[in-house]
């Protein structure tokens, strides 16, 4: 030993955090070190990773990282001595010095030749592999045949530890560096051990699928794979899930990733099954009678839709195409929510369906998103009947804008109000009108309307639901200058302005409200001929559901 | 053949012409079941054998897609059916399609030598029977895919010309989407032309050929609505688009009453039979208002389609047209059908006014008589009123104005340029638009056309895409800025030129 490593090497023995610093800048202040010096030194090094620490009031992070730069900074000439201590080393070491050779360059064939050398002993192999995930550069692709090896491995750990390498390895080097083939086989070799018995393998695989997908390294049949098999994990599929937590917990998070795509907040609409959504429905629940709440999977519509647009609904494949409002979405769950109340053939097929089923097409967002601006005086939003779902992602919009909302939910009776709780959390204040006045005001929705407009200054009013109430609210705000929207629910083919058959006259204008639409100025549209055009098919409808009967 | 001395080409020309065999108009207008009975093997090797097989063919510049159409005649004449099959599917690979709804007579037929003094070739009918022997016999149809590109296109809109531009980037190893708003496939061959004029499994096989080659397709996509042209280029990793919106928005008539129940607009009134089955009402639940006297506003060929379709639902048809019977735009065979199947023509009748009664239902139509003066822009003869006027009684009224095209992409994306009349401006050599790496063709850049010239397009386009996925795009683009300029008029005359 030469003087200055000798100084050194007494300086590690030292528990003081100052003093241990002092001797890792004084490795670096070094040069021309020799061969044996540097191996010298490293002995001192690894015994610092061996410590327990643990239990200290100042922490020794710093240091420790400190000592893993200066030990790697010594070089090719003390690989070998890191790779005794690795394959021997116990767990917390084992990090230490993994982290060291992978901050070596072109210590990567050291170890794999290690690897072969201790092929058989699990405990080497394990921590031969930790080693190899810290490779940061290009050098990790060469050892990703040995790795696919070892994913086949009998021994869970290794097994595990193999694959944790594949998914590590995805982050160390760029997908574009690495061959179509190689890929492949990642890919298939991990999801070959998706149906290990052991949870720690599975989830080992969960999380390498998913960093595959997080870093682009599949192409779009494999992030299907990986997702379906995400969704089947969770349950999301079937009535089967995962029995392991841990496995469902790291689905959960990469299922995200497979849905809006990988590689940092490149999100891929591609992943939801090749755009393909399934439109299930998730939840069903009565309103009163005749009106259901559905909660329907459909993801890419969800990522869309706002306030005051709509969609068209086919449940069955002989059905007409019907426009349907929207009371509300998630979009990182991926599902819609919709009312709809039973009433003509098409709707009343589409209440028949329950938690499972699937609707045979929705298209959708469709029209315009409605008018939200910031108001002086208050906004007012009312609801008819099944119309008072669809005010409420407005009413949401209008009050994140810093107005004060208010709604009026209207009824014939105590027993048909609804959805007056959720749109409770959307205003400011509800109120509720029943005809018979069972609930809230007695009277109609304009008695509670003239009611807020004594009190205060309404700026904005937005109503939808019946064509009475419409006109009705549209007179009282016409008398009172105050700005009235309402939502149009015209008879539609199509929905996006192919065919004209919900055509509206505004302001003696011809508009599809479908595209222009489906909210208008109140003041100047002809109520008299879109209730009249609505009826247009009454003797068809009539036939068609009581052929449902039959 | 062989034993037989060549025929002269005076004797091929002075055959007379096969005409194609129709059911009975008294029968056909009681089903939806195709018009044309189809040639038979003997008809078509006469027919083709009409093909004196020019030095310099102009059948070829007369098609859009450019069919090298005397070889494909030879082929049949010496009654190689699979090998014509083969030479038309080089070109065009819809030709069942076309067979049936191209107008032949404005394009190929329009200029074959013979015609010059016999009849024309029968082209259409030809290529009809070609795509139909093909189909009924099961011929393998194998188009050569080259490898992988790994270059993603989206496709929006699965007409006519989106169909093709599949097919063209598809072939050339490309991979490809398919985007469709409605539920099904084929676009304006589903939902715009009748059965009896292309029945629906001509359309869904030739969909499913597409699907086997690999094309995917998506339905219920309202792109710029679900997604935006940048999130398919930037987030969905599509190299390329390209546009085949169709001309998907009908023309007003601007005219009192036009609101009216039972007043639709030709594409609604043919989407809810042919796409939604409403004449299979109740097994389909789309309904529809189907009167008893219907009025027919349009002299094209959708005008013709919906007087044709009403008749076969029990409606007593009559066509108002504000020019004579010459200046109609129909394809000849199309008005000669109409004619044949029981249509009463009012030419020179041009509308006023719809009548209609207290429950808003239509009861009347009222027409100015008109008269032709001095020929206009367009080269027809202009209609002028007379002064006369006629009230006729209707309880349904279909107007067939023509389409603008569908606004809903144009909207949704800031840097794709229109004309005033929502027209998809492009660079009429590429069919670049004024947004880096979107195509567009069909009806979305002409405002309105005919199946075969959107497949024109829509080949030419594929091929620039092509280009531009190879990186060999070099052009200097010039996309119309002038809001007034209009949509690209794609006659063949100026593909000669």
């Amino acid at each position: 030993m030469t003087d200055r490593t000798k100084k050194i090497v007494k300086m590690f023995a030292s528990r003081d955090t100052q003093q241990l610093q002092t001797a890792l800048d004084e490795i670096a202040g070094l040069s021309d070190l020799l061969s044996t010096e540097k191996m010298e030194l490293a002995s001192g090094l690894a015994a610092l990773f061996y410590r327990e620490h643990t239990d200290r009031k100042d922490p020794m992070n710093g240091i420790m990282e400190n000592a893993e730069k200066a030990m790697a900074s010594l070089g090719m000439d003390v690989v070998d001595i890191i790779l005794g201590h690795i394959v021997e080393a116990d767990l917390e070491a084992v990090e230490h010095f993994a982290r060291v050779i992978g901050n070596i360059e072109s210590s990567i064939d050291a170890v794999l030749a290690k690897l072969d050398e201790h092929k058989d002993g699990q405990y080497a192999v394990t921590n031969l592999l930790l080693a190899i995930e810290s490779f940061k550069d290009k050098d990790a692709i060469k050892a990703i045949d040995k790795i696919l090896l070892f994913t086949k491995s009998d021994n869970p750990q290794v097994k595990a530890a193999a694959i944790s390498c594949i998914g590590k390895t995805c982050r160390a080097v760029d997908t574009n560096d690495i061959s179509q083939d190689l890929k492949n086989k990642m890919f298939d070799h991990c999801f070959a051990a998706l149906s290990d018995p052991k949870a720690l393998v599975r989830l080992r695989v969960v999380k390498a699928l998913g960093e595959m997908v997080r870093y682009s390294y599949l192409d779009p049949d494999q992030v299907n794979k990986a997702h379906k098999a995400f969704r089947a994990i969770l349950g999301m599929d079937d009535y089967e899930w995962d029995v392991a937590y841990i496995v469902r917990n790291e689905a959960e998070h990469y299922l995200h990733l497979c849905r809006s795509g990988g590689n940092n907040g490149y999100k891929s609409a591609a992943n939801v099954d090749g755009f393909k959504q399934d439109f299930r429905v998730i939840s069903k629940r009565e309103l009163c009678p005749n009106t259901y709440h559905f909660r329907i999977n459909a993801p890419l519509i969800a990522r869309k839709i706002q306030a005051g647009q709509f969609i068209i609904v086919r449940p069955h494949p002989h059905s007409e195409r019907i426009p349907l409002s929207i009371c509300g979405w998630d979009r990182k769950q991926g599902y819609i929510e919709i009312i709809i109340m039973s009433a003509g053939r098409t709707s009343t097929e589409s209440t028949n369906k329950e938690v499972g089923d699937c609707f045979q097409d929705i298209v959708g967002p469709l029209g315009q998103r409605s008018h939200v601006t910031k108001y002086d005086g208050t906004c007012v939003v009312i609801g008819g009947g099944y119309g008072t779902g669809a005010i409420i992602p407005t009413a949401r919009d209008l009050k994140k804008l810093g107005n004060r909302v208010i709604g009026i939910v209207g009824a014939r009776s105590k027993n048909l109000l609804i959805m007056v709780d959720e749109l409770r959390d959307a205003c400011d204040e509800v109120y509720t009108t029943t005809n018979d006045g069972s609930d809230g005001i007695e009277g109609f929705v304009t008695h509670a309307l003239e009611k807020i407009i004594e009190k205060e200054k309404v700026s904005t009013t937005l109503s939808v639901g019946p064509v009475p109430m419409m006109i009705a609210v549209s007179k009282m705000t016409q008398e009172k200058g105050i700005e009235c929207w309402v939502s149009l629910n015209a008879i539609m083919v199509d929905g996006t302005g192919m065919c004209g058959a919900c055509r509206v006259s505004v302001d003696g204008k011809t508009r599809f409200a479908c595209f222009h639409g489906p909210d208008f100025d109140g003041h100047k549209v002809d109520f008299d001929q879109l209730v009249k055009r609505q009826r247009m098919f009454v003797d068809k409808e009539k036939i068609a559901l009581e052929a449902l009967k039959d | 053949m062989s034993d037989n001395k060549p025929l002269t080409a005076k004797e091929r020309m002075s055959k007379p012409r096969n005409e194609m065999p129709l059911f009975d108009a008294k029968e056909r207008i009681l089903n939806f079941n195709e018009v044309p009975v189809g040639f038979s093997m003997e008809q078509a090797q006469n027919e083709a054998s009409r093909c004196i097989q020019c030095k310099k063919p102009e059948c070829i510049q007369g098609c859009p897609v450019g069919i090298n159409i005397p070889a494909f005649l030879k082929l049949v004449e010496s009654g190689d059916v699979a090998g014509a099959a083969q030479k038309i599917r080089e070109t065009n690979f819809l030709p069942a399609a076309c067979g049936r709804v191209c107008p032949q007579d404005k394009q190929c037929e329009a200029v074959c030598i013979v015609g010059k003094k016999y009849d024309p070739v029968g082209i259409g009918n030809l290529e009809r029977f070609v795509a139909d022997y093909e189909r009924e016999h099961n011929l393998p149809r194998q188009p050569k895919i080259s490898p992988s590109t790994g270059k993603k296109v989206a496709i929006i809109g699965s007409g006519p010309a989106g169909l093709t531009c599949a097919y063209e980037l598809r072939i050339r190893g490309h991979d490809v989407t398919v985007f469709e708003a409605f539920h099904r496939g084929g676009g304006v061959m589903v939902y715009g032309i009748p059965r009896f004029r292309l029945p629906l499994q001509i359309i869904d096989e030739d969909l499913k050929f597409l699907e086997e080659m690999g094309v995917k397709f998506v339905y219920n996509m309202i792109i710029g609505n679900i997604l935006t042209l940048d999130e398919l280029m930037e987030d969905e990793g599509f190299d390329a688009v390209f546009i085949g919106t169709g001309a998907g928005l009908p023309k007003m008539l601007g005219i009192p009453g036009e609101n009216l129940n039972g007043v639709y607009s030709a594409n609604e009134y043919l989407t809810r039979i042919y796409l939604m089955h409403a004449n299979e009402f109740p097994d389909y639940t789309t309904p529809l208002f189907q009167g008893k006297k219907m009025g027919v506003i349009g002299a094209g060929n959708t005008a013709m389609d919906v007087m044709r379709t009403g008749i076969r639902l029990g409606a007593d048809v009559t066509c108002y047209y504000r020019r004579s019977r010459d200046e109609a735009p129909a394809r000849t065979e199309e008005l000669e059908h109409a004619e044949q199947e029981f249509i009463n023509f009012k030419w020179l009748s041009s509308p006023l006014e719809f009548i209609g009664n207290e429950n808003n239902f239509v009861t009347g139509i009222k027409c100015a008589v008109m008269e032709l003066s001095e020929p206009d822009d367009s080269g027809r003869r202009r209609p002028v009123p007379t002064g006369e006027e006629f009230i006729d009684e209707v309880d349904t009224v279909v107007f067939s104005l023509g389409c603008d095209v569908n606004p809903v992409i144009p909207n949704a994306t800031n840097d794709l340029r229109v004309n005033k009349w929502g027209v998809i401006m492009v660079d009429e050599t590429t069919c670049h638009t004024s947004k880096a790496g979107v195509f567009a063709g069909g009806d979305a850049v002409t405002g309105g056309s005919t199946v075969i010239l959107a497949m024109g397009q829509a080949k030419n386009a594929a091929k620039h895409i092509h280009e531009y996925l190879a990186g060999r795009f070099d052009y200097k683009l010039d996309v119309p800025t002038d809001p007034e300029a209009p949509g690209i008029q794609w006659s063949f005359a100026k593909r000669k030129g």
